[in-house]
């Protein structure tokens, strides 16, 4: 996503169904039948830290795939790494993890420290 | 275990990512949908755009790298997408259909697109534009009472496991091996499979929304009652039960799935049945059938191969780096040394301290009359092997099964093949002595599971190769052919197949089937817009 304006409805529309999904009330407002799904993560983009434990780190540091904190790896080529998928790796789609939420996360990466409970790879 | 990729290696594959983008798809005539001028593709693009604004339409290379990315081989580039488009409501996936039947432009959905071993997001023939509902993912219902949810395509596993936690939910989901990634979706549609009692997935499915080609919204079973509230408590509806006709299938575009999930049992023991020979699979597949039957068992068996567990945590080069295919003795000294034998069968209880302690005598018993070792987490904790399928048959996260897919080194590769047979001894003795010798025959290593229904069996065979080789490619793609064509001459064919297969695998289900398949495709989809040649159909 190049910016969040261009999302093909008004940003303040978005930032609604955004809110009201965060606020627990998603449930009511999508059995209305009226999809307008748009993924809470386009309009609040997830931490870091989080998109690294619940994707990458289930291999990365857990035996299956090559230690990535602490490397100072270029952000650049993370990017990269992530949306054509390396070798073993699958490749993930900015409908995945969006362009902003990947910029982020190869930022975090690139500075992370080791973290000593991870292993193997 | 090997120590990854170097900082120089890093730099080349980025520096080959960035200069790939310069080109757009314009100049690959050959990832253009069929017979359509590039002029038109270009602008049944722009009407895309003006539908999910301009961020969410990908047709030019560098845009399209993620959808073009598989594990399989495809050696005549045979399953490159044109495009993606990624709709954010139904609205959007009907406007955008309209679009597609104008242009006679194919259009391959998929949820999450993850479909790892069988083409992950690519299509069954080059030119299709991805239909990627990735972006529709919210969970739109959960009802706490009956236990049920109901969920828009892109909602992945991890987003369930995700909310039924920080909601206290006494509910569990059921995976399969790479559940953090993969959605409910596109694994329950493929008819996928998971190993606690709800297991098998379309099964536990109730109720589904479907947008046909012509823009009609199908909701099956109870969904189109007014005012009613039972969709995701009953199946069948009324009159001709439809929802199977959209599982596997190019009949329409999924976009609302119903399925029932397990209440939280209070007491949860998983066991592994150390088997040391080959030939005891069958022993244990005997043992096995009529506790699945008569639901003593009533988690999804996994009889898992050695060679197939160690495959997670190890390269091949780990294990043996002489000639040929890895002998017995090798695997097998590998197995004792990480404590497993050459078949380590999975199963658990559920429920309380009582009936597992009724029931557990039982099925110890019949297990160590085959010869094997009953196992559970008082010897076996902190065993990864162990510990791997224990996560498996409580709906855990884990993606460490993907570490096979780099079994023959970094570039990786892996594809799928998954005949079903009765759950009978011989049958399972036959099908591992077939696929042992067609596998060792081209130089790959077997190394398989079996997933054990009630009374049938999924043999999980996946073929590893390095997909950096491009001979090694081809013996892949002509070991696979065999085992497809030879598999099927014993009668017994594949429950679900990778998009360069599905041709092949759909000859052997007969004509009469694929006729009647052709004449709905007819019927619903007179263009064909949707996933021309999905599970053979055009
Ligand atoms: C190591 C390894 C282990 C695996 N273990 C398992 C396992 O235990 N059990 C198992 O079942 N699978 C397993 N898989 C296979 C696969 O990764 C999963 O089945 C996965 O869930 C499928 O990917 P997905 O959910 O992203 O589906 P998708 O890729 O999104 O969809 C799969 C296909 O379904 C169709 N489809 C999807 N969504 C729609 C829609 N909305 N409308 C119409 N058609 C649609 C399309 O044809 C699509 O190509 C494994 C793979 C690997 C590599």
């Amino acid at each position: 996503m190049r910016t969040r304006r261009s999302l093909g409805f008004g940003r303040s529309a978005a930032l609604a169904v955004g809110l009201t999904l965060l606020a627990g009330a998603g449930l009511a407002a999508g059995l209305s039948g009226k999809a307008n799904a748009q993924a809470t993560y386009e309009i609040e983009p997830r931490e870091p830290e989080y998109l690294y434990a619940r994707t990458c780190g289930y291999c990365h540091g857990h035996n299956i795939a090559p230690i990535i904190r602490g490397r100072n790896l270029p952000p650049a080529v993370i990017e990269s790494i992530v949306r054509s998928g390396m070798g073993a790796m699958p490749a993930f789609k900015p409908t995945e993890i969006t362009n902003t939420e990947l910029e982020a996360l190869a930022e975090w990466l690139s500075q992370s420290e080791v973290d000593p409970e991870e292993h193997g790879g | 275990m090997t120590s990854g990729f170097s900082r120089r290696e890093v730099m080349a594959i980025g520096g080959a990512v960035a200069s790939s983008a310069a080109l757009t798809p314009l100049a690959h005539a050959r990832m253009m949908p069929q017979d359509m001028d590039r002029d038109v593709f270009a602008a049944a693009c722009r009407e895309l755009r003006a539908i999910v604004g301009d961020d969410w339409v990908f047709a030019d290379e560098a845009s399209t790298i993620s959808y073009r990315k598989s594990g399989i081989p495809d050696l005549r580039g045979e399953h490159i997408p044109s495009g993606a488009v990624a709709p954010a409501s139904v609205e959007q996936v009907q406007a955008i259909l309209a679009v597609a039947n104008r242009y006679r432009l194919p259009l391959w959905p998929i949820s999450t697109g993850k479909n790892m071993g069988y083409g992950m997001a690519t299509p069954a023939s080059s030119g299709q534009m991805i239909l990627d509902l990735k972006r529709m993912n919210r969970i739109l219902d959960f009802d706490a009472e009956l236990g049920t949810i109901l969920v828009e395509p892109g909602v992945t596993y991890q987003q369930i496991h995700d909310y039924i936690e920080d909601n206290n939910l006494p509910y569990w989901i059921d995976v399969p091996t790479v559940g953090p990634i993969v959605s409910m979706m596109g694994n329950t549609l493929e008819r996928g499979v998971g190993y606690t009692p709800y297991g098998d997935h379309f099964f536990m499915q109730c109720g589904m929304e479907v947008v046909l080609a012509d823009g009609t919204v199908l909701k099956t079973g109870m969904g189109s009652i007014e005012n009613g509230n039972t969709w995701q408590a009953f199946k069948w509806g009324y009159g001709p039960y439809l929802d199977g006709i959209f599982t596997q299938s190019n009949f329409g575009v999924v976009t609302k799935l119903g399925m029932w999930l397990m209440p939280r049992p209070p007491v949860y023991k998983p066991f592994m049945v150390r088997s040391p020979n080959v030939e005891d699979v069958a022993a244990i597949t005997d043992t096995i059938r009529p506790f699945r039957m008569n639901n003593l068992i009533p988690n999804g068996v996994l009889i898992m191969g050695a060679l197939y567990q160690m495959s997670m945590f190890n390269r091949r080069a780990d294990l043996w780096d002489g000639e040929g295919v890895i002998p017995l003795d090798v695997i097998q000294r590998h197995a004792r040394a990480n404590d497993i034998g050459m078949w380590n069968t999975f199963y658990a209880l559920y429920g309380t301290e009582e009936m597992i302690a009724a029931m557990e005598p039982i099925l110890t018993g019949a297990f160590e009359a085959t010869g094997a070792d009953v196992l559970t987490a008082a010897e076996m904790r902190g065993n990864p092997y162990f510990e791997h399928n224990e996560t498996l048959m409580r709906g855990g996260m884990t993606l460490e099964e993907k570490g096979l897919v780099r079994w023959w080194g970094r570039s990786g590769g892996a594809v799928a093949f998954a005949p079903v047979a009765p759950a009978k001894g011989a049958e399972t003795i036959g099908q591992t002595e077939l696929a042992t010798e067609i596998m060792n025959k081209w130089g790959f290593d077997y190394a398989p599971a079996y997933a054990v229904g009630g009374r049938e069996l999924h043999h999980i065979i996946f073929l590893m190769f390095d997909k950096g080789d491009d001979e090694h490619s081809a013996k892949a793609e002509q070991c696979m052919e065999e085992m497809i064509t030879r598999f099927g001459e014993r009668g017994w064919a594949a429950y679900r197949s990778s998009v360069s297969t599905m041709d092949l695998v759909a000859q052997q289900y007969g004509d009469a089937n694929r006729e009647v398949n052709a004449r709905i495709k007819q019927a619903l989809d007179p263009n064909h817009i949707i996933a021309p040649g999905k599970q053979g159909i055009a």
